[in-house]
């Protein structure tokens, strides 16, 4: 079912990296239409389903005007409040005849709308799509009463306290840039959202375009076909042309601190946040951190061992390295079991930077995870909806399959000096922020 | 062992074999769901909780020959795992590998599940990680999960399925390694096997793999009767008191209605009606979260549905014997809540003085008949289906439902209405901040008044005139306010 992918593994990752296949191992085509639309199709062997991701590149990065974040995420809502032609409850009546899986997803850099089906409804699925992108159609009332439905959002994620630290992390750590807001938006903003109505007519009209967009159709389907049908339903969309001025961000100057008190019992947690660079496929140091990640902070890391199965003084810890459009943050996150020792894992983890900095890591290591990615890509791709989802997060960035393979053959290419400069470079004192959460009193 | 109903079979007969689903394929990679139908329901009474610990033992431990490290340092470059579910009467393994890697990953499955390391050290790290998941995870992070669960603790107190699958943190600081080393040799039987596999691996793989697993006892020690819940006389509710910032409720009541029965499939069609998990269609979804705002959703149950918050889909291999009917309301404000729990309570008046027209069944039962096939779209889920119908004594889930459905009728369905769904005798369990001030507005017939931030159709308006003053008929000693800290304690 993976032919190309299961040769490519039977090999060695270092005969790997001298061949540089490619990771992605399925034929597909990209198409652009004229009017800046783009088209990525996937056909598998995985029989009778197809899933569509239609990814707009506008997520919380795109909301460049205080007072309005949390805009790409109510989009998200307001997509399915209907057209003309297909008011709410004739969009729902459709999709409940097709049978279909549907929902939305908002990230920092994209808002996703994805639809997993018989292939038997791709042409209804399509249409439907297209008619909603070019016609949406919300009333000042409903559009009051979806922005509550936000806010219900925002109270269901508020009961963990990763929400509140991830909230606080990016306000404390940037200070221009658009990432100093999740994806959620500040809480006073979406307590405002109902106010908004016009600008978010201005929002919509602004992203919901061709050129920001593009539609991934993976499964049983065959190329031709999906752009024929493509053509007739999306041909006649608008381009736009605005562009947002993403605020820059400074270089950070000094270490940051923030702590927050949870008003419930819950475990402490430490974030150690660093600035780090925007995605770049073109050159190793997304792929060298993406490494270090791995190599400092997963569960069979030496500082994992220490901290969570032989001390046993955290009960997780892990890190997420970079990867989004715009210069991200390298995370590092650990659930302490006792408040007294927050400080001991704090500085055992700034230990292990250190040392990561100083000292290279040997060949060995470095392989073994980037057979570990190899693999782990290969097990994730067993139906045609992951394969969408997958390929979505990059189209993001890069707006091609094609990025996946140039980020691996930058793996292939990794040396243990490269994931030693990363680390130099990138995780440094002057750019880290360091966020505490505790519950009432300490540890409970 | 206490027993836990009072009342245990002794799991017999000398024909009980292991059982396998087999997939084989041309996939390279190979999925593995190992079952054991046996779960929490078989914890001892003094004991809850050792089913969940005992799996996550051997899932997340060292086996007699490798310690914990050595195994994850083994499977890491695999990118392969082995995870744990417990529910009340199936305990599945799983995982999945590519089959270049199916021998190395094997012998470390095999090791885990035929030969746990039970150290000292692992128990103590995995005791502790299922102690903070009841205290922090549950208790602490998560109001809507611990308010669905409050309701299944409540709704099933005194059978086997009475606890939480995770136990009781009180219960859990004082099982031993011994408990588990005998639980494991009771319940960890091949009458009670279900080897699952699918994928490209080889009948010589397969027969190996049996002949392992044969190593396990013929029979189990003992099994739970599972006996149905006490019917419910009177609604009652358990609220939850912590701080957070909106309520979070749950409701339901048990139905003698599972997978395999008479109006299984009748009984889903309605359930997905009213509130298909996660979807924009269900009625409950539309009345209150699309046309009021109230809050992120409203969804209906027929089956046990754990962790619905960051599932878009059902898991399989919870199978069980008993269920309840259950609506989900996500948290809405404090101030709308009792007007949320009215509507909610007003809808399934509706639904069931009205029925569905030939409309709303023809949609329903044509958005099923498809979904199944997206449901079951991996091998891992197919195989987990498969399973389950092993369990349940059904054909395959896929073929199973679709004919169900096709000999559905309208006139069967709203029966099926007028049987299963109500207002009454139901159970309700809230998670907010000042319980007993939510205690005493619930106990009162006080209207709750609404008022929203545009203009309501009329037809919304005048539905509200009626649903602000909907008898609840609780009275207070019908509402018991716990604190969080008491919960699952």
């Amino acid at each position: 079912m993976i032919p190309k992918l299961c040769l490519l593994l039977a090999c060695s990752a270092l005969t790997c990296a001298a061949q540089s296949q490619k990771v992605f191992p399925y034929e597909y085509s990209q198409e652009d239409l004229p009017n800046g639309l783009r088209l990525i199709t996937v056909p598998t062997d995985f029989a009778n389903i197809v899933a569509t991701y239609i990814v707009v590149q506008t997520g919380s990065r795109n909301e460049v005007e205080p007072g309005h974040t949390g805009f790409a995420h109510l989009f998200e809502h307001l997509m399915f409040r209907g057209t003309a032609k297909f008011p709410p409850a004739k969009y729902n009546e459709a999709l409940n005849r097709i049978g279909a899986s549907s929902n939305a997803s908002t990230d920092d850099d994209l808002t996703m709308y994805h639809t997993t089906f018989s292939k038997e409804d791709l042409d209804a699925v399509l249409a439907m799509e297209a008619d909603r992108f070019q016609h949406l159609k919300y009333a000042e009332p409903e559009f009051k009463t979806e922005s509550l439905a936000v806010l219900g959002e925002y109270n269901k994620n508020s009961a963990s306290p990763f929400s509140k630290l991830n909230e606080v992390l990016h306000d404390t750590a940037y200070d221009k840039h658009t990432y100093k807001h999740t994806t959620m938006g500040f809480l006073k903003d979406i307590q405002d959202m109902p106010n908004q109505y016009e600008y978010s007519l201005k929002f919509f009209d602004r992203y919901y375009r061709p050129e920001y967009t593009t539609i991934i159709v993976v499964g049983d389907v065959k190329a031709k076909a999906v752009r024929a049908m493509v053509d007739k339903y999306w041909g006649e969309w608008k381009r736009g042309n605005y562009k947002p001025e993403i605020p820059v961000e400074p270089a950070q100057d000094g270490a940051r601190k923030a702590h927050v008190d949870w008003p419930s019992p819950t475990l402490p947690i430490v974030a150690i946040a660093y600035k780090g660079p925007a995605y770049n496929d073109a050159t190793k140091e997304t792929a060298a951190l993406d490494a270090l990640s791995s190599l400092a902070f997963s569960n069979t890391s030496d500082l994992y061992q220490k901290l969570v199965v032989q001390e046993q003084k955290a009960d997780s810890l892990g890190a997420n390295s970079p990867g989004s459009v715009d210069a991200g943050m390298f995370e590092i996150v650990a659930r302490v079991k006792k408040a007294e020792d927050m400080d001991y894992v704090r500085d055992r983890i700034l230990e292990t930077v250190k040392a990561f900095q100083e000292k290279a890591v040997d060949t060995a290591k470095l392989d073994i995870v980037r057979k570990r990615l190899r693999y782990q890509l290969a097990l994730s791709m067993d139906n045609s909806d992951t394969i969408a989802q997958i390929l979505s997060y990059y189209v993001a960035l890069r707006r091609t399959p094609e990025t996946m393979n140039s980020l691996y053959d930058q793996f292939a290419k990794l040396t243990p000096q490269d994931v030693q400069q990363a680390a130099a470079k990138w995780l440094v004192e002057k750019g880290r922020t360091t966020v505490t959460l505790t519950g009432p009193g300490g540890a409970k | 062992m206490k027993l836990l109903s009072g009342v245990l079979v002794l799991a017999a007969c000398a024909t009980a074999q292991m059982r396998t689903v087999t997939m084989p394929g041309k996939s390279p990679l190979v999925t593995f769901r190992i079952v054991f139908t046996t779960g929490s329901a078989a914890d001892p009474a003094d004991k809850p909780g050792l089913a969940n610990l005992t799996a996550m033992m051997i899932a997340d431990g060292g086996t007699k020959d490798l310690t914990y490290k050595q195994v994850e340092d083994a499977l890491f470059p695999i990118a392969s795992s082995v995870n744990a579910q417990v529910d009340k009467e199936m305990t599945m393994f799983g995982g999945a590998t590519h089959v270049d890697n199916l021998g190395e990953y094997y012998k470390l499955l095999r090791g885990r599940l035929l030969t746990p390391g039970w150290r000292e050290d692992d128990f103590r790290r995995v005791k502790d990680d299922a102690i903070n998941a009841i205290k922090v995870s549950l208790r602490g992070n998560n109001d809507e999960e611990l308010g669905k669960e409050a309701l299944y603790e409540s709704i099933y107190a005194g059978t086997p399925y009475g606890h939480l699958n995770a136990g009781t943190v009180s219960a859990l600081e004082k099982i031993t390694l011994d408990d588990m080393k005998a639980f494991y040799k009771s319940q960890y039987a091949q009458s009670q096997l279900i080897i699952g596999i699918a994928g490209g691996y080889t009948p010589e793989f397969l027969a190996a793999m049996k002949k392992d697993f044969a190593a396990l006892p013929a029979t189990a020690g003992t099994r739970p009767r599972i006996s149905a819940p006490s019917a419910v006389e009177k609604s009652r509710m358990v609220i939850v008191d912590k701080d957070t910032r909106s309520v979070a409720f749950s409701l339901g009541y048990p139905i003698e209605v599972t997978r395999g029965k008479p109006d299984y499939a009748a009984l889903l069609l309605v359930s997905s009606y009213l509130g298909q998990h996660r979807m924009s269609s269900g009625v409950l979804y539309d009345r209150m979260r699309e046309k009021r705002g109230l809050n992120y959703g409203d969804y209906a149950y027929i089956e046990y549905f754990p962790r619905g918050m960051f599932l878009m889909e059902p898991q399989p291999n919870l199978a069980r014997h008993q269920q309840i009917f259950q609506v989900w309301i996500r948290p809405v404000e404090p101030p709308t809540a009792k007007f949320a729990l009215r509507l909610a309570m007003f809808e399934l008046d509706k639904l069931h003085k009205n029925g569905l027209t030939q409309a709303q069944f023809d949609g329903a039962r044509e958005f099923l008949g498809k979904f199944v096939n997206v449901l079951t779209r991996t091998k891992r889920a197919e195989l987990g289906y498969a399973i389950d119908s092993m369990f349940y004594g059904t054909p395959p889930y896929n073929e199973y439902l679709k004919t169900q459905l096709s000999k559905l009728t309208l006139a069967e369905v709203n029966r099926v209405i007028k049987q299963y769904i109500r207002t009454d005798r139901m159970v309700i369990a809230a998670v907010t901040k000042n319980g007993e001030e939510l205690k005493k507005e619930l106990a009162s017939d006080a209207p709750s008044p609404m008022t929203y931030n545009s203009p309501k159709p009329q037809e919304i308006t005048e539905e509200d005139k009626l649903v602000v003053k909907w008898p609840l008929g609780f009275k207070l000693e019908d509402i018991k306010v716990r604190p969080v800290a008491e919960v699952f304690q």
